[in-house]
């Protein structure tokens, strides 16, 4: 049984595609009120794991439980309603192009829920102001910066005040000082609502800033995990190349096989 | 892929009649918006077009016409071939090209930015959302654009019959009604309706396909198209016999 607190826990998650194992025996769970930070390198498989973890990738072998649920061969209907209790914040935003930021925003808050439309311009004004993009309602999703649509997205994604929050790379693209608000209402939401989050990022600032528990993974598999302190003390020679962004270490620079003389001189 | 399609075209066909029970009805605005950029949208040129087929069904009937002295029975051809065929055909070419590769091509966008998936996550369901209004606003509006396209084609074939036969005005109109049967108007209107939900599904099929960026959606619109002509013609063919032999 997994017990009440546990949001998430991944068992054992394998996932390739063709011969390459993207992910390879994933396993760690997170509590609720936790901040969980998933780094790698490019590649490295976290945004596989994360679309695994919204059900929109199926994985090879392994179990997936989201809020006690196992969302692994479930139908549509049946993960439309797990669905329903996260949030979901893109790298791209994934704002809908032919609708307003205001429109975006309410969505979920109309489909979802049976409030008067006067109460649904007032939470998405509410959720705006969070992010601080009031006044930009009317607005399509073309006309505002790339940093705008990713706190747009934001406001979308924590519209209905879920339990559990999934970002991937919510700071990607944006400004210090907005990376520092993003990180502050990520840190709000879960000490003071008591929500849950799962952040895939590769700003270690911001990582070490927000976690509550650290998970590397490193070609798919989990290389480290543990609370922000642990990460740092570890002695580990790929975490901590990562962790110190070096460009000489264990990971290699190069990600094709073979070797490199042979493929020049042909 | 022909599964898929079909799955594509009941889960379509499922939220637009069970969607109201389950509480998640087809969004009414969404449904207005594409009944104005299918139909009232498409008017134009569909108008043009098909006064233009008259006109040219016109001559060329009045050409082998002539020399049986028949200069009259234009306007029966005119008014029996744009009812029965060349109307609901002509509506259903100008649906599949100016509407069904804008139909792909947006939700081929919306594929290629995450935005489906976003609807997903979000628990919308991109069929009922995206999918069935297009259907449903395609299917309703198709009859109508074909009865305007037909009577602008048999505009086009009285403008030669009174210009260029000599015919008298009144009597070409009448006889385009005497020509008539009912059959003729209801198997027409069948047909438009047909062509509407191949074209706006297809469209939609290759929309939700479409993988791999730009590339990938200028290639689902291109299939779109194509395969919306191949299924216009093939199920005309189809229905033709059927109400042909039957």
């Amino acid at each position: 049984m997994i017990p009440e607190d546990e949001i998430i826990r991944v068992q054992g998650l394998v996932k390739a595609f063709g011969p390459r194992r993207v992910l390879d025996d994933v396993s760690f769970s997170v509590k609720r009120g936790e901040i969980l930070v998933i780094m790698g390198g490019s590649g490295c498989g976290k945004s596989t794991l994360l679309r695994h973890l919204i059900g929109v990738v199926q994985p090879d072998a392994g179990d997936i439980f989201i809020l006690g649920r196992n969302i692994c061969g479930m139908d549509e209907d049946q993960l439309a309603e797990v669905r329903r209790k996260f949030g979901m914040l893109f790298q791209s935003g994934a704002l809908f192009a032919s609708m307003t930021v205001g429109e975006n925003v309410a969505l979920p808050i109309r489909e979802h829920s049976v409030v008067d439309d006067t109460i649904a311009q007032l939470m998405v004004k509410m959720k705006l102001e969070l992010v601080g993009l009031t006044g930009f309602e009317h607005l399509k999703p073309s006309e505002i910066s790339g940093g705008m649509k990713k706190r747009v997205a934001l406001a979308r994604a924590i519209a209905l005040d879920p339990p559990l929050l999934f970002c991937d790379e919510p700071t990607a693209g944006l400004d210090p000082i907005m990376t520092a608000v993003v990180d502050t209402l990520t840190l709000d939401l879960c000490q003071k609502l008591g929500m849950t989050a799962v952040v895939v990022t590769h700003d270690m600032v911001s990582a070490f800033r927000i976690a509550s528990k650290m998970l590397m993974l490193y070609q798919g598999k989990v290389v480290a995990y543990g609370t922000p302190d642990e990460i740092q003390a570890m002695d580990n020679p790929i975490l901590k190349q990562f962790v110190n962004g070096e460009a000489d270490g264990p990971i290699p620079l190069r990600l094709s096989e073979g070797d490199y003389l042979k493929h020049l001189i042909g | 892929m022909i599964r898929d399609y079909l799955q594509l075209c009941w889960q379509s066909l499922y939220w637009i009649v069970a969607g109201p029970a389950r509480g998640k009805p087809v969004k009414l605005s969404t449904v207005l918006r594409q009944l104005v950029l299918i139909g009232v949208r498409s008017l134009p040129m569909v108008l043009l077009l098909s006064f233009f087929m008259g006109l040219v069904l016109g001559m060329q009937s009045a050409y082998t016409l002539k020399n049986l002295g028949a200069e009259i029975f234009v306007a029966n051809l005119v008014a029996v071939s744009f009812f029965r065929e060349i109307g609901p055909l002509l509506t259903a070419i100008v649906l599949a090209g100016r509407c069904g590769s804008a139909i792909t091509a947006e939700i081929g966008t919306m594929k290629a930015s995450e935005e489906i998936e976003a609807l997903q996550v979000l628990a919308i369901n991109p069929v009922r959302f995206l999918v069935s209004p297009r259907v449903l606003a395609a299917v309703m509006i198709m009859p109508s654009i074909t009865i305007i396209a037909n009577f602008a084609g048999n505009f086009g074939g009285w403008t030669i019959g009174v210009c260029s036969l000599g015919l008298d005005p009144n009597v070409y109109v009448n006889r385009c009604f005497d020509a008539l049967v009912f059959k003729d108007v209801w198997t027409g209107l069948f047909k438009s309706t047909v062509f509407a939900a191949l074209v706006s599904t297809l469209a939609c099929f290759w929309g939700m396909r479409v993988e791999g960026g730009a590339e990938g959606v200028g290639r689902a619109t291109t299939n779109s198209v194509v395969s919306s002509l191949v299924a216009i013609l093939a199920s005309d063919v189809l229905l033709t016999g059927i109400f042909y032999f039957l």
